[in-house]
């Protein structure tokens, strides 16, 4: 239970950083979400020591260990979507897997050539 | 006020118990991200409430990726050695994944013969829902729409995942977890964490990267592949 209150504790504290970001967002004008100026507001807050990494660690594990709940929802959402459910719909899912699969790949072997290499490097 | 906590119960509830079957069975279709919504859609039919009443009612869970985009600061400062360490591997690898994650889904795109609006709004699909939805209202897309792209896309990744990296013999963790985090965002990174540690460090950032890029995409390539499809 003690457990549980540290969490919405640091998960509200986490708002902050939205808050933030979301005024960073009036002043700055460039098409970048609140919660990603939050980030790398609270990023720097941690780095400069301003926040102690204790004071939000544990919420931000949970949110991060729950992340596919917090999908749930929009998922639901599908079922407004009446067109998805066509032949259409199959083809988008077969373009994705497509997409998907060349995309981690790709992304796999060129991150694991280039690793190797700054590994050799070193020695 | 009622149905807010009820529907947010449940779907904590139903969650929960994907979760443990998906444990216990671990068949790709099972995926909680798939079960769940199943089981949440045969709850609202039976006691008919429409899907915009059902997502107003859970809204806090869907408010909570805002906080969860935020706390993925975390994980990037408690690995700053390694970011610095390894950024060249980062940047090369999550900047190439992002373009072949625009390009193949375009040029697919158009070979189905997707109109305008879908495009746009499959464009952003590689990445994490939150940064998603906001590339896509920045180039015309259907946000709702992309929502569903992005998590099919996780999906899929998180089910052929460990199947791509088995079959190209993808060893190093570094690669495995920017692989995972690039293509499937936070479904990769879940499917990342069953791999161990490091995985799930490297498929954060590659999300994070990803989403970075992808921003950047959004701004410059995209509204000028949008205008050049004609010529395709």
């Amino acid at each position: 239970m003690k457990k549980a209150g540290v969490i919405i504790l640091q998960v509200l504290f986490l708002h902050v950083f939205l808050i933030l970001g979301a005024a960073l967002k009036q002043i700055v004008p460039i098409p970048i979400p609140a919660s990603m100026f939050g980030l790398v507001l609270l990023f720097l807050a941690l780095c400069l020591k301003i926040v102690k990494l204790e004071w939000v660690e544990k919420g931000a594990n949970w949110l991060l260990a729950e992340l596919l709940l917090f999908f749930v929802p929009s998922a639901v959402g599908i079922i407004n979507y009446k067109e998805i459910f066509s032949f259409l719909g199959a083809e988008i899912v077969i373009l994705i897997g497509i997409s998907t699969i060349v995309v981690m790949g790709l992304t796999g072997i060129i991150a694991e050539k280039t690793a190797v290499f700054k590994r050799r490097e070193q020695h | 006020m009622i149905m807010m906590i009820l529907f947010t119960v449940v779907t904590y509830l139903l969650y929960r118990i994907s979760k443990m079957v998906y444990v216990k069975m671990s068949f790709p279709l099972f995926h909680p991200l798939l079960l769940t919504p199943i089981l949440l859609i045969i709850v609202i039919s039976i006691v008919h409430v429409p899907a915009d009443g059902y997502l107003h009612a859970t809204r806090l869970l869907t408010h909570l990726l805002g906080p969860a985009t935020v706390a993925f600061a975390v994980p990037i400062y408690k690995n700053l050695p390694t970011v610095k360490k390894y950024l060249g591997t980062i940047a090369i690898s999550i900047t190439t994944g992002t373009l072949v994650a625009i390009f193949s889904t375009f040029g697919l795109s158009k070979l189905i013969h997707l109109k305008s609006d879908m495009i746009t709004s499959i464009l952003p699909r590689s990445i994490t829902t939150p940064i998603a939805i906001e590339v896509s209202k920045e180039i015309g897309g259907m946000p709702t729409l992309t929502t569903v792209f992005v998590i099919i896309t996780g999906v899929f990744g998180g089910i052929v995942g460990p199947m791509v990296i088995k079959s190209l013999s993808i060893k190093s963790p570094i690669a495995r977890g920017l692989a995972l985090g690039m293509a499937a965002h936070g479904v990769g990174t879940t499917k990342a964490m069953e791999y161990g540690k490091q995985e799930a460090t490297f498929s954060s950032l590659g999300m994070i990267f990803a989403a970075w890029i992808t921003l950047i995409w959004g701004a410059l390539l995209i509204p000028s592949l949008m205008t050049l499809q004609h010529l395709f």
